[in-house]
């Protein structure tokens, strides 16, 4: 029986660069800029002495992991990890596992996309299969939209109110792309994407970085006096859920899977009362509304009754996308997994600025999931070890 | 041992009618000439398809031993059409495939051609399909007079429900219509020259020989299915081979088009939708010289009343508002940027899964029975190994488990309606899960547990190369309203 991850590793450094269509950055400026924000976080003055290996992410790399050491002019260990949109957090776990391993003392995660570097807007549409087409992913995701609407009575509303909760934290995040409130009224008649996700209930294609410094827990506080323990990184992955004869659209296995092995490891029973705070994946309105019961903060088919009564508000009991997630960043792919983790860092640590919570959160997670859907990663962290 | 004849039939034509009050841009009445048009998703090759499934209904597929493709719209120059076609309707490796093209005439060449090989004993059946999808110059009379649509027979000697009993062929050499390598539109020559020397004179001078060579005259037939172009032609035609009005078989002018080389084989399965034991059938067609055909009929297809042939599918229509969705449907619009002529997708690829792309083949497990599509090596419900029998699931029906309306898709009419449904087997039990698209249909007629039926269609061009996958469509009964 393995005994995880639990307070053997923290964190010590964190950045993230503006998100956004940045056409006049390129990959080495984003790595550069969100690294240097999570060394000077961490304190790190020598990286070339003080980190000892890199693990990358990134979906739409043009040149793969030589794009980290040659931004960070760096001779280390470097390895390049990729699992669809859940890749930031799966670069995290393999360098948690590395370090609690011992094979590494103190590494660097970077997590990055620049994907406005293709020349199209929106999604895109990969041709590999004669059959593999029309397969954007606002296409995979929605089919699970009308069997839970049928069976458990959310509308297009509920879907609404989610992009107008995350548009409104996202213009609270200085490092946000879209910083605009929107209505119900708005979202419900923005141009139709592939129903029933019009243009609000989507993530933008947006580039950014996302970094953290990892370190073994015995040796955080040589970097800062509030280190923040990872308490589980967990990971779920399956076959495409369409042709399981089994699925009933109402629910993903792979984030039920990684959020059972994360609360085990983190030793979490209750996850709707001990997670204080979550960021989770939302490249689809419904992504979140989904992944809300999945978790299992609240029983599956009742989101509708938690959303109304703004349960998942930054004023609400359990706050969920305090920065605006996808939503608002957009979703530069290897980049949004840390990014979440840099979010819930600094909420652990009541540096969140105007996004602070009412309540002092102590245990933290985030989420991704991507595919058809067909992988998943959860990230619980705690200020407490 | 029976004479070689047409055991069977079947008949293919696209739900989608063009008024022709739309081309010239005035809003469609009920009533209104039209002509049925191949969608985008729709080519020479896929109507082939549909026509030949029809045909094949009830038959053992394993007794078909040749398939005749009669067109002059394939995609290809080199590359064979009757292959593909032969695939999608998952007929066995150790058959002939033919193409018979470049001229109008292939539909009635392409019987013969069939029948002979029947006689000379070297094929037991053959599958003949014409197919043809030809296009005029957007607003031109040529693009007004002409039609999309497939026609299938079944030749072999066994249960001979026509048979053919005296032919005529001549031979002529004229430009009157014509596509050079590379037109995508019809040309011709002027139009009283082309009809007046060509077509009509062709067509008087083989049906004059033939009835020479059977001492048959006009009021043998009980019915007669001449080729002809529009019904002035026909009018001529008519008069040369002595038929009257009421022996004539509707040659559909006004509600499919003058369908080229399918045109003929199509009017002559819609006679045996009809036909009685004892009747006489003349056909004739026309294309570089002309052919004239007696079919003596000796009984009626046992199924006749749920064969999908002619009668069927003229009822069977949406008709097109906008003249701009027609042209954005056949790649007529302009735009600045051709699509660009990458690699699309890999043919080795292609190559490992064309029983599953053509045939819509997937397996079913030997130790739980669960259904997969695609084929894959593991069971995705217990978990065994390399333990699978493979099944065809074209024939079957299907129910929508769930949708999405995609606004991204290229599509003439967007949304593209992606469902994925659940393969409903013959004994009712759940097969495969599929993600396909749904066509033939508007968006407003999807929802979750909507009958379905698979359609072969052409999914998309990537590579500038026609790819094809099968889509679901409503049940087909007679779905209307419009595009």
């Amino acid at each position: 029986m393995s005994d995880g991850l639990k307070n053997k590793v923290a964190i010590v450094g964190v950045g993230r660069c503006k998100f956004g269509e940045n056409w006049d950055r390129s990959e080495e400026d984003m790595i550069v800029d969100a690294t240097y924000l999570a060394y000077q976080d961490a304190g790190i003055e020598d990286p070339r002495k003080q980190i000892d290996a890199i693990y990358c992410g990134s979906l739409y790399s043009k040149n793969g992991p030589v794009e980290v050491s040659e931004a960070l002019k760096l001779y280390k260990p470097l390895t390049m990890v990729l699992n669809y949109c859940a890749t930031g957090t799966e670069a995290f776990r393999a360098a948690c596992m590395s370090v609690a391993a011992g094979v590494y003392e103190t590494v660097l995660v970077v997590g990055y996309d620049k994907p406005k570097d293709r020349g199209v807007s929106g999604p895109s549409v990969n041709i590999r299969d004669v059959r593999d087409l029309p397969a954007t992913p606002a296409g995979w995701f929605a089919v699970c939209a009308q069997p839970y609407f049928e069976k458990y009575g959310a509308t297009r509303e509920h879907l609404a109110k989610i992009a107008v909760k995350n548009h409104h934290n996202g213009t609270l995040a200085p490092e946000s792309f879209l910083k605009k409130e929107i209505t119900v009224e708005e979202a419900l008649n923005g141009r139709m994407i592939s129903w029933p996700f019009g243009l609000f209930d989507c993530a933008a294609q947006s580039d950014g970085c996302a970094v953290t410094v990892i370190t073994r827990a015995d040796k955080a506080k040589n970097f800062r006096k509030d280190p923040v323990y990872v308490k589980a990184v967990a990971s779920g992955s399956g076959p495409n859920p369409n042709t399981d004869p089994d699925f009933d659209f109402c629910r993903w296995k792979p984030t039920e899977n990684a959020a059972a092995e994360a609360y085990k490891m983190a030793g979490i029973t209750n996850p709707g009362k001990e997670i204080h705070v979550a960021q989770v994946h939302d490249c689809f309105t419904l992504t979140e509304l989904l992944t809300y019961e999945d978790l299992g903060f609240i029983p599956k088919g009742s989101a509708k009754e938690y959303i109304d009564s703004g349960y998942f508000q930054l004023t609400g009991e359990l706050p969920v996308n305090t920065d605006g997630g996808l939503k608002t960043f957009g979703h530069p792919t290897g980049a949004t997994g840390v990014r979440m983790i840099v979010e819930n860092v600094l909420q652990l640590r009541g540096q969140a600025g105007p996004r602070s919570l009412k309540k002092q959160p102590t245990v933290a997670l985030s989420h991704n999931i991507g595919g058809f859907p067909t992988g998943c990663a959860v990230a619980i962290l705690g200020i407490e070890k | 041992m029976s004479q070689a004849g047409i055991e069977t039939y079947g008949a293919y034509i696209p739900v989608t009618r063009l008024p022709l009050s739309v081309i010239s841009g005035r809003t469609a009445k009920e009533g209104d000439a039209e002509k049925a048009v191949a969608w985008s998703d729709e080519d020479a090759i896929t109507m082939a398809v549909a026509a030949g499934l029809n045909c094949l209904q009830g038959v053992d597929r394993s007794r078909v031993d040749a398939v005749i493709l009669a067109t002059t719209t394939l995609a290809f120059s080199e590359k064979q059409g009757a292959s593909i076609v032969a695939k999608a309707l998952d007929l066995t490796g150790d058959i002939k495939t033919i193409d018979i093209s470049g001229s109008l005439r292939a539909g009635t060449l392409a019987i013969q051609q069939a029948i002979d090989m029947v006689k000379a004993g070297s094929v037991r059946k053959v599958l003949v399909i014409a197919s043809d999808c030809r296009m005029g110059a957007p607003r031109s009379g040529i693009e007004s007079s002409l039609g999309d649509a497939a026609a299938a027979v079944l030749v072999g000697n066994e249960a001979v429900i026509a048979e053919l009993t005296a032919s005529a062929s001549h031979a002529n050499e004229m430009m009157d219509v014509w596509r050079r390598q590379g037109d995508a539109f019809v040309h011709s020559w002027e139009d009283r020259f082309i009809n007046d020397h060509g077509l009509i004179e062709n067509s008087a001078a083989v049906i004059k020989t033939l009835y020479a060579k059977t001492g048959k005259t006009g009021k043998d037939f009980s019915k007669a299915c001449l080729y002809a172009t529009d019904a002035r032609n026909l009018g001529s035609i008519m008069k040369a081979a002595g038929i009257k009005p009421d022996q004539l078989q509707d040659a559909m002018f006004g509600k499919v088009g003058c369908t080229g080389a399918s045109f003929a084989p199509l009017l002559l399965v819609s006679a045996l939708e009809k036909a009685k034991a004892g009747d006489a059938l003349l056909v004739t067609s026309y294309g570089d010289g002309a052919d004239a055909l007696v079919f003596t009929v000796k009984g009626e297809a046992k199924d006749k009343n749920n064969r999908r042939a002619v009668s069927f599918y003229l009822h069977r229509r949406r008709t097109v508002d906008n003249y701009n969705k027609y042209l954005s449907a056949r790649d007529l619009n302009v735009t600045e940027y051709p699509s660009p002529d990458d690699q699309g997708i890999s043919a080795t690829v292609q190559f490992r899964n064309r029983d599953e792309n053509l045939s819509l083949q997937g397996q079913v497990c030997g130790s739980c029975g669960t259904h997969q599509f695609p084929k894959g090596r593991v069971c995705v419900r217990c978990g065994s190994k390399d333990n699978w029998k493979t099944m065809t699931y074209s024939a079957c029906r299907g129910k929508v488990l769930t949708y999405t309306l995609d606004a991204f898709y290229p599509s003439p009419e967007p949304p593209t309606v992606a469902t994925i449904i659940e393969v409903v087997l013959p004994d009712g039990k759940p097969g495969p899960r599929i993600h396909m698209q749904f066509a033939d249909a508007s968006a407003k007629e999807i929802k979750t547990s909507l009958p379905v039926e698979f359609a072969f269609r052409r999914i998309h061009r990537a590579g500038r190369r026609p790819n094809y996958f099968w889509k679901c469509t409503p049940i087909q009964q007679t779905a209307g309203g419009a595009v």
